[in-house]
């Protein structure tokens, strides 16, 4: 299979954007949801790490900017250090999984993932700690709402995107990354 | 779940229907800035009548404007509860256990919730009385600066209009896909935490396998009918502004800019 064209890219980017939209919803009846499984993170995540950073960068900004549009969610309040947190996410997945090359598909989404989450996480807590909540924010809040509250979606998220990522290269949707191995 | 997002193209003959995109795109940020620089509660109550003039004008029900604000009315009440019990603990009208309702609390609580209601109201109107296509358009013009800097101002928008569209698309798939693992039991309206979210997981998979699907279906029909992406700078021109573009921006400007200044 080719590479993956500048209009494919850009309408997978698109797919993943309305994902950032109708995952929430779907996720809407378990209370707390948004925090603890991070359904928004899962299409950021998986866009970046096929389109590479410019589209990841994309989809983690407009992401939650629509959802916020559409369905409120994220509110207001909360957008603009969700908007960095996505952008980030989907920007540094995109950069490792085009930097990562270690002939192993497994080992090349796992680097990737866990740094792009690594870095979105030190990011936002930043952006809070310097900008949305400047003199307030602590490392144990940091802690507590990024890796603590989050877990569940962490390991969701560890388990289910090398497994998407899987299936689309198995039904043929996007191409192999290592082809012949 | 099962009933699509508010804010998606209601077509109507109104006033603000036949403002162009990029004239209520721009509204619409000028009167965010109004919103966001709004300190008092009588300037909360002018808004208020601001935004039912808008959806008035617009000719939206009500129900439409402000149905994403209602369906957050759990998150406004409790918003409303936690400043007015934990805002300011040193004057409270009471104190009970770690409750301190006070006045100063109470004003902050109602401007909060305010501020957050009148944004989802405006942005739904904006949503709702334009259509996909305008929506891409004016999002275009607006970004053609970036142009200069080299970023694909076209492609983006393209990008936007099509996520936009495939919204309630994937929706419903979404739904769909809901009812196939119900009825192969998967236990969505279970009461147990784990079970719901033991139940959300396989959904996942196949509707990023169907999603995907329809993203290698889409692009292959663009490229077949000679779409390549645009990525490189090219001159667009875009239809000058009309009277009633410039009228609603001096006035959006001139409330955007009262707010900030009475502020």
């Amino acid at each position: 299979m080719k590479e993956i064209t500048v209009v494919k890219k850009a309408i997978i980017t698109a797919i993943c954007i309305a994902l950032c939209v109708v995952l929430p919803q779907a996720f809407h009846a378990i209370p707390n949801a948004g925090t603890v499984y991070l359904p928004m993170h899962i299409p950021v995540l998986l866009c970046g790490l096929i389109c590479g950073w410019p589209y990841g960068l994309l989809c983690g900004a407009a992401g939650p900017l629509l959802s916020s549009l559409f369905t409120g969610m994220p509110p207001a309040a909360y957008l603009p250090p969700m908007v960095i947190e996505c952008a980030v996410y989907g920007c540094a997945s995109g950069f490792l999984s085009q930097v990562v090359h270690t002939k192993n598909t497994y080992a090349d989404l796992y680097i990737s993932l866990v740094g792009a989450m690594l870095t979105g996480r030190i990011v936002a807590g930043l952006a809070r700690a310097l900008i949305f909540a400047g003199g307030s924010y602590s490392m144990a809040a940091w802690a507590g709402g990024y890796f603590v509250t989050a877990l569940p979606g962490i390991v969701i998220q560890l388990v289910l995107l090398p497994s998407i990522v899987f299936a689309l290269m198995k039904a043929g949707l996007i191409p192999a990354r290592y082809p012949g191995r | 779940m099962r009933q699509l997002p508010v804010g998606l193209y209601q077509p109507a003959d109104s006033v603000i229907h036949r403002l162009s995109g990029s004239a209520k795109l721009l509204c619409m940020l000028l009167l965010l800035i109004g919103v966001v620089n709004t300190t008092t509660l009588p300037g909360y109550g002018i808004w208020v009548l601001l935004t039912a003039l808008l959806i008035r004008l617009a000719r939206i029900s009500p129900g439409t404007a402000l149905g994403s604000a209602v369906r957050l009315k759990w998150f406004f009440g409790v918003i409303l509860f936690m400043n007015l019990c934990f805002y300011q603990p040193e004057d409270p009208w009471v104190r009970w256990w770690i409750f301190s309702p006070s006045y100063a609390g109470l004003i902050q609580g109602i401007q909060v919730v305010a501020r957050v209601f009148l944004l989802l109201a405006m942005s739904n109107v904006l949503m709702v009385s334009t259509a996909p296509l305008v929506m891409t358009d004016a999002m275009e013009r607006l970004l053609s600066p970036l142009r200069l800097i080299g970023v694909p101002a076209g492609l983006i928008a393209m990008i936007l209009s099509v996520a936009i569209q495939f919204i309630p698309t994937l929706f419903e798939e979404t739904d769909n896909i809901r009812k196939a693992q119900t009825a192969r039991g998967a236990r969505f309206d279970s009461p147990r935490l784990w079970d719901k979210a033991k139940a959300v997981l396989p959904l996942l998979v196949p509707v990023f396998l169907a999603a995907f699907k329809r993203a290698d279906e889409l692009s292959m029909a663009m490229e077949a009918r000679g779409y390549r992406g645009d990525t490189q700078s090219r001159k667009k021109k875009y239809p000058p502004f009309q009277t009633a573009d410039w009228l609603a921006l001096l006035l959006c400007a001139a409330v955007a800019a009262a707010f900030v200044m009475i502020r």
